[in-house]
C-alpha cells in the first residue's frame, strides 16, 4: 500500500474507533472515489455500514469483497469483523481457507482459519486446520489445539453418541504422540486427564500424576487436582484417597472441606449404603470392621477440632457428616452422639453467622431427637448484650423455627413470635449505632425472621394486612441497614403482591444490577410483567427495563467466543469448555427469552400492529423456539427461614403462586407463533430467501414445525395461571378456525420476494442478491382453488370473553387488585390477537376477491364483545383507583398494621402506606387509560 | 473451613450473594473471562458445604525483571461468611501459585489507606506498604474518608525467589506516587 493511501485510510480507522459510523462512511466514499477497487476500504465501508443498520447495502460490498478473495491482513481482519457482525460465519471460514490456501506457509493466516472454524462451533474443521498447521509448522500447541478439538466435537450434543469414544481415542493419541510430556505445561495435563477419565484409563492416568511432575501440577492446580479427585472416585479408589486426603490434614494443616469429605468417603468406601428393611443392614461382621475405621477417622477429626478450636469449623462439621453417614448407612454405635455433635457445635459456633446453614443438613429429626435438640435451643439464653450474643439468638431462631411442626404453627403462636422476633431487633438495634452506612446491622436477620413469619401469616389465612405489616418493618429496617440487599429483595416480592410495581421498581433500581446479574436478577421485576405494564397508555418503564436487561445476551453473543480463542491463544484448555458452556447457557437462557415474551406482550398494546412488527417478531420467535433454554434465574438469593414442612419463601412470594419455567415459555411461543405466522406474508421459502446470518440447527427427530406447534404438553400448561391457560385455549380455536383463510389469501412466495426486491432497489439502487423473480403480477393473485367453505366462529371466542367477564368481577368484588389486573391484560392481549389474526381481512378488495364477506361478518359479534367487556374493566379500573388513595383507606391500613412501638413512628408508616397505594392507584389508572387506548384505536 | 476450587466461567451465575453487597463489583463478563484465560490458576472461589458461594479471588502475573510478581485483583467474602478467615486462604493458594508455579519475586495488592481492618489483615499475613498511590479509587460517596479514602496502599509480600527481600521497604508508607505512576 503507497504511503499516500495509507494516509488516507487512516481517518477511517479513527471514525470507525470513535463510534461516527457516518464520517466514516464519508470518508470511505472519498477514497474510493479514486480506487473504486480497493479491496480494504470496500471491506471497511461494509463495515460502517454494518454498524451504522445499513444491512443490505453492506451485504453487497461484503460479497463484492469475498469474490476478491482476500489474502492481506487489514482486509482480512476488517471482513471478519463485518461477518461476525452479520452472524455470517459460515463465510468467514470459507473466506479463510480460501486465504490460508493461497499462502500455506502463513502462520498467522492459519491461526485465523482455525479461529474461524472455533467461532462456528466447526470442530472437525477445526480439527482439520490443527492438523495441517502442525505438519507445516511443528508446533506442539496445534497438536493440542487438535486434540482439543476432537473433544469438543466429542462433546457437541449434535455428535452421535457412538463417534465420542472414538474422537476421544483420537485425541489420546494425538497428544502421546507429543514429542514433550503433557506435563510440562499444567493445562495440557488437565486436557491429557480429562481424556484419560472419558476413556476410563484409570490407570493411565495414575501413572501421569504419580509422576514428580505430576504430583506437582496437582499440588498447585485446582482444576488439575479437581480431575485427579474425579479419577480416584471413578477408579473406586476411595480408601486411598481417603489416605492422601488424611495426610494432608495431618501434614499440610490443609482446612480444604473436600479433604474432610474424601476421609469420610474413605472411610465407608465398601460399605453398601443401608436403604432399610429386615435384610438390607449390613452384616455384624461387617459392622465390626466399619467400627474400627470409624474410630480411626472421630479420633482424626477429634483431634483436629480439638486442636483448631474456635479457629477452624472442619473438625467438628467433619465429625457431624461422618455420623450422619453412619446413621444413614446404619452402623452408628451411639445413638445420642449426633445430638450431642449439634450442641457442641452450636455452643462453640452459634455466633457465626453461618451456623444454621452449617447444621441444616442435619437438622431432620425425629421424635426423642427433636425434643431434646429443641430443649437445647430454648436453654440459649436470648441475651442480646453482645455482637456474639445477639447471632446466638438469631441462630437459635432460626434453628427452631425450621423444625416447627403444624400443631405449632398456629396463627396464634406465628403472631407472638413475630412479636417476640420484633421486640428483639429493637432491643438490639443501639449495638450497631456506631456502624458506618455502608455495614450490615447485626439485628437484621431479626427483622428477616419477622417478616417471614408475617409472609406465613397472610399464606395461612389470605388476610393482606400482615403483607403490610411485613412491608413496614422490612422498611424500616432497610432504614437502619442500607446496604441489607436480601431485606430489599423480599420488599421487592411483597410489593408486587400488593399491587404496588412501581415501588418495588424503585427497591430495584437501588440494587444496582448490573451486566450478567440482569440474567440472573431481573426475574425479580420481570416475572410476569406485563401485568403492571401501561405501555397501551404511554408509559414505557417497564418495555425499557425489558430492553435494558437484555443488552447482556448482546454483549454474550459479541464478547464471549473471542475468550475461547484467547484461551486457544494462550493455551488454557481447562477453560475452553467451560466458556463454551457459559456462552450457551447466557445464548439460551431461559430469563432471555420470558423477558423477550413480555417485552413482546407489552409492545403489541403501545405499538400499532403492522405487518412490519409482525414479520421481525415472527423471524425472532421461531429462533427462540429452537433453543434449549437454561434456567440461570437465582432464586436462592431470597433468605429463607420458613419451617421446612411449609413453602419455602420464594414459592410463597411469587406472582400468582406461578414461576414460569420452559412450559410457561412454549406455550406462549406457540400462541403466538401460530398467530403471527398465519397474519404474515412470510413463508418458510420467502425466510430462507431473505434471512442473512445461519440458521441454529435442529433435530428432525422434533417433526416440523407445525406439528411441534400443535403439540401441548400437560405439564407445559402447569405453568400456567387459570386465566393464562384460557388465553392459550382461545389463541389454539382462534387459529385452528382461521387457518385455511390466511393460507387461501396469503400470496404465494414470488410474489412476495418480488416485492421485497423491489422495495431494496429502490433503497440501495442494487438488486436484491440471489432473488431473481420477475413479478408476474401485481397486488392480488386470484387463487385457483375455491375459497375454503365458511364456518361458524368457535363458541370458545365468545365464551372465554364472558368467562373473564365474570371473573374480573369476581376479582374486583373480592379485592384482589393483582388478579383483577392479571385478567384485564390477559383479556386485553386476546383482543389484540383477534386483531393481528383479522388484519388480513381487513381491506374491501381482499374479502371481495375471495368472497370473504360471510367470514368478516362472523368478526363483528367478537369484536365488539372484546370492546364491550375491555370498556367495563375500564370503568370499574377508574373507579377502584379513585377509592385506593382516600385518607380513611389508609388509615384502616395504619390501624390494621397494628405497630404501636414507639421506635417506629407513625409517620414514617403512614408513608408507607402512602407509597404503596399511591402505586396502586397509578397502575389502576394507567391501565384504565391505556385500555380505553386500544378501544379507541381498535374499535371501528 | 469451606471447599476450595478454581473460580469457573459459570459462577458468574452464582455470585449473587457475594456480588451484591456494596464493596463488592460486578465487572463486565470480558473482565472475568480476560482473567480466566491468561492465568485461571490465580482465580479460586470457596464454597459452603451446601454450595453456596462465600468469596472468591482473582488475581494475575505480571512486571518486567524482578518486577515479575503476583497480583490479587479482587478479594471478597460475601457478609455472612466474614471472620471465618477465608480471605487469609485465599491469599495463601495466590501466595503458594505466584512462587511456585510462576516463580514471582512477591505478591502484591491494593487497598484503600483507610481500610484499617485489612490493612492490620495483611500487615498480620506478612505483607507491607511498599508505597502510597495518589487517587488510586474513586470516590464511593459513603463516608468521609477525606484522602485516606481515596488513596491506596500498594502492599507487597516477598516470595522465596527474592530471598534478599528487595521487594520491599521499611518507609513505604511515606513514598507517594500518583495513580498514572503504577500500571
Amino acid at each position: 500500500m503507497s504511503v499516500a493511501l495509507d494516509r488516507q485510510i487512516r481517518p477511517i480507522y479513527d471514525a470507525l474507533d470513535t463510534g461516527s459510523h457516518k464520517s466514516a462512511i464519508t470518508e470511505c466514499n472519498k477514497v474510493l472515489k479514486k480506487h473504486p477497487k480497493n479491496a480494504l476500504v470496500k471491506a471497511l465501508k461494509a463495515l460502517a455500514l454494518v454498524r451504522y443498520q445499513k444491512v443490505e447495502e453492506a451485504l453487497v460490498l461484503c460479497d463484492e469483497v469475498l469474490e476478491s478473495k482476500p489474502t492481506d491482513d487489514s482486509t482480512l481482519n476488517a471482513m471478519m469483523h463485518v461477518l461476525r457482525g452479520l452472524g455470517r460465519h459460515k463465510d468467514m471460514i470459507t473466506m479463510y481457507d480460501a486465504a490460508y490456501k493461497k499462502q500455506p506457509t502463513n502462520e498467522e493466516l492459519g491461526a485465523q482459519t482455525f479461529f474461524a472454524n472455533v467461532r462456528a462451533s466447526n470442530w472437525k474443521s477445526a480439527q482439520q486446520v490443527a492438523s495441517k498447521m502442525y505438519k507445516q509448522f511443528q508446533e506442539d500447541r496445534y497438536l493440542y489445539w487438535n486434540a482439543m478439538s476432537n473433544v469438543l466435537q466429542a462433546n457437541d450434543h449434535n455428535t452421535p453418541v457412538e463417534m465420542r469414544t472414538l474422537l476421544y481415542k483420537l485425541a489420546l493419541r494425538l497428544i502421546t504422540s507429543a514429542p514433550t510430556p503433557s506435563s510440562v505445561h499444567s493445562d495440557r495435563f488437565h486436557l491429557h486427564l480429562t481424556i484419560l477419565r472419558e476413556l476410563s484409563e484409570y490407570d493411565e492416568a495414575m501413572t501421569l500424576l504419580e509422576t514428580p511432575a505430576g504430583r506437582n501440577i496437582c499440588e498447585t492446580n485446582l482444576a488439575c487436582n479437581e480431575i485427579r479427585r474425579n479419577l480416584m472416585r471413578s477408579r473406586g479408589a476411595l480408601e486411598d484417597e481417603g489416605k492422601r486426603a488424611e495426610q494432608r490434614i495431618l501434614e499440610k494443616g490443609d482446612r480444604n472441606w473436600l479433604e474432610f469429605l474424601s476421609v469420610i468417603d474413605g472411610t465407608f468406601a465398601s460399605l453398601p449404603e443401608s436403604k432399610g428393611g429386615a435384610h438390607a443392614g449390613p452384616s455384624e461382621d461387617a459392622k465390626e470392621q466399619f467400627s474400627s475405621k470409624i474410630s480411626n477417622t472421630l479420633s482424626l477429626f477429634t483431634n483436629i477440632s480439638v486442636q483448631d478450636g474456635r479457629k477452624d469449623r472442619s473438625g467438628l462439621l467433619g465429625l457431624l457428616e461422618l455420623e450422619h453417614r453412619a446413621r444413614r448407612h446404619g452402623v452408628s454405635t451411639d445413638s445420642v452422639r449426633l445430638l450431642h455433635l449439634m450442641k457442641q457445635y452450636f455452643e462453640i459456633f452459634g455466633d457465626k453467622a453461618c451456623c444454621f446453614e452449617d447444621l441444616k443438613p442435619y437438622l431432620n429429626l425425629e421424635g426423642n431427637d427433636l425434643a431434646a435438640w429443641t430443649e437445647v435451643l430454648q436453654a440459649c439464653p436470648s441475651s442480646l448484650s453482645t455482637v456474639e450474643a445477639v447471632q446466638r439468638t438469631i441462630n437459635s431462631h432460626k434453628l427452631s423455627r425450621y423444625n416447627l411442626s403444624a400443631p405449632e404453627l398456629t396463627v396464634d403462636a406465628e403472631i407472638s413470635r413475630a412479636a417476640l422476633y420484633i421486640s428483639q431487633y429493637l432491643e438490639g438495634l443501639p449495638l450497631g449505632r456506631d456502624l458506618p452506612t455502608t455495614e450490615l446491622q447485626y439485628v437484621d436477620d431479626l427483622a428477616i425472621l419477622a417478616g417471614s413469619v408475617f409472609v406465613n401469616l397472610w399464606k395461612m389465612g389470605g388476610d393482606i394486612k400482615y403483607l403490610y405489616k411485613a412491608v413496614v418493618l422490612l422498611e424500616f429496617a432497610l432504614s437502619k441497614s442500607e446496604q441489607a440487599f436480601q431485606i430489599r429483595l423480599m420488599l421487592i416480592r411483597i410489593y408486587r403482591l400488593l399491587g404496588a410495581p412501581s415501588v418495588a421498581l424503585e427497591h430495584y433500581r437501588l440494587l444496582r444490577i448490573k451486566q450478567v446479574q440482569n440474567d440472573t436478577l431481573s426475574h425479580f421485576i420481570l416475572s410476569r410483567c406485563s401485568t403492571f405494564s401501561l405501555a397501551a397508555s404511554g408509559d414505557l418503564t417497564l418495555t425499557s427495563e425489558c430492553l435494558e436487561s437484555s443488552q447482556i445476551y448482546v454483549s454474550n453473543s459479541q464478547e464471549t467466543n473471542d475468550y475461547v480463542i484467547r484461551a486457544f491463544s494462550a493455551e488454557k484448555y481447562s477453560q475452553i469448555p467451560q466458556f463454551i458452556l457459559f456462552e450457551d447457557w447466557l445464548e439460551n437462557s431461559l430469563q432471555r427469552d420470558i423477558t423477550k415474551l413480555e417485552y413482546l406482550r407489552m409492545r403489541i398494546t403501545h405499538e400499532a400492529i403492522s405487518s412490519d412488527i409482525i414479520d421481525l417478531e415472527l423471524i425472532e420467535l421461531k429462533f427462540v423456539f429452537d433453543r434449549l433454554h437454561h434456567d440461570n434465574r437465582d432464586f436462592e438469593i431470597l433468605p429463607n427461614y420458613q419451617p421446612k414442612n411449609v413453602e419455602d419463601f420464594n414459592t410463597q412470594t411469587l406472582l400468582f403462586g406461578k414461576s414460569e419455567g420452559h412450559g410457561w415459555v412454549w406455550s406462549f411461543l406457540k400462541s403466538y407463533i401460530k398467530v403471527f405466522s398465519q397474519a404474515s406474508d412470510l413463508s418458510d421459502v420467502v425466510e430462507e430467501k431473505l434471512l442473512v446470518g445461519d440458521r441454529p440447527q435442529i433435530s428432525p427427530k422434533l417433526g416440523s414445525l407445525k406439528e411441534r406447534l400443535a403439540r401441548r404438553e400437560k405439564e407445559e400448561m402447569a405453568e400456567l395461571t387459570p386465566d393464562e391457560l384460557s388465553l392459550i385455549s382461545y389463541t389454539d380455536a382462534l387459529t385452528e378456525w382461521l387457518e385455511p383463510f390466511h393460507d387461501h389469501v396469503r400470496p404465494p412466495a414470488s410474489v412476495v420476494l418480488a416485492d421485497v426486491a423491489k422495495n431494496t432497489e429502490l433503497k440501495t439502487g442494487l438488486p436484491l442478491r440471489g432473488v431473481d423473480i420477475t413479478p408476474s403480477l401485481n397486488g392480488h393473485v386470484k387463487k385457483e382453488e375455491e375459497t375454503p367453505p365458511i364456518t361458524d366462529a368457535p363458541e370458545d371466542l365468545i365464551k372465554f370473553f364472558e368467562n373473564m367477564k365474570t371473573r374480573f368481577e369476581a376479582a374486583k368484588n373480592a379485592g384482589h387488585l393483582n388478579e383483577a389486573l392479571h385478567i384485564a391484560t390477559i383479556v386485553q392481549e386476546a383482543f389484540l390477537l383477534f386483531v393481528t389474526e383479522t388484519i388480513r381481512f381487513k381491506p374491501a378488495s381482499v374479502v371481495k376477491i375471495h368472497k370473504l364477506g360471510n367470514l368478516v361478518a362472523k368478526f363483528k359479534p367478537i369484536r365488539a364483545l372484546g370492546i364491550a367487556v375491555l370498556k367495563e374493566m375500564t370503568i370499574a379500573l377508574e373507579s377502584m383507583s379513585t377509592q385506593e388513595g382516600t385518607s380513611e383507606r389508609r388509615r384502616e391500613f395504619v390501624d390494621a398494621c397494628g405497630f404501636e412501638s414507639s421506635e417506629i413512628d407513625h409517620d414514617s408508616i403512614m408513608n408507607i402506606i402512602k407509597r404503596v397505594s399511591d402505586s396502586r392507584k397509578k397502575v389502576e389508572e394507567g391501565m384504565a387509560k391505556g385500555l380505553s387506548r386500544i378501544c379507541t384505536t381498535y374499535e371501528q | 473451613m469451606s471447599v476450595i476450587r478454581s473460580f469457573k466461567a459459570s459462577d458468574m451465575f452464582k455470585f449473587n450473594n457475594v456480588n451484591l453487597d456494596v464493596w463488592t463489583e460486578t465487572y463486565n463478563i470480558g473482565f472475568y473471562l480476560h482473567y480466566l484465560s491468561r492465568w485461571p490458576d490465580l482465580c479460586c472461589v470457596q464454597e459452603a458445604p451446601s454450595g453456596r458461594m462465600m468469596g472468591y479471588v482473582i488475581g494475575k502475573a505480571e512486571g518486567q525483571g524482578s518486577e515479575w510478581h503476583g497480583h490479587v485483583t479482587a478479594i471478597t467474602v460475601a457478609p455472612e461468611y466474614r471472620r471465618l478467615s477465608l480471605a487469609r486462604k485465599m491469599m495463601s493458594l495466590l501466595e503458594l501459585v505466584s512462587d511456585e508455579t510462576y516463580r514471582g519475586f512477591f505478591v502484591d495488592l491494593y487497598v484503600r489507606c483507610n481500610n484499617l481492618v485489612a490493612i492490620d489483615m495483611y500487615e498480620g499475613m506478612g505483607y507491607s506498604v511498599y508505597r502510597r498511590v495518589r487517587e488510586y479509587y474513586g470516590n464511593l460517596g459513603v463516608g468521609k474518608g477525606g484522602r485516606d479514602e481515596e488513596d491506596a496502599f500498594d502492599m507487597r509480600k516477598p516470595l522465596s525467589r527474592d530471598s534478599a527481600r528487595r521487594s520491599v521497604r521499611s518507609n513505604g508508607r511515606d513514598i507517594v506516587v500518583s495513580a498514572h505512576d503504577v500500571s
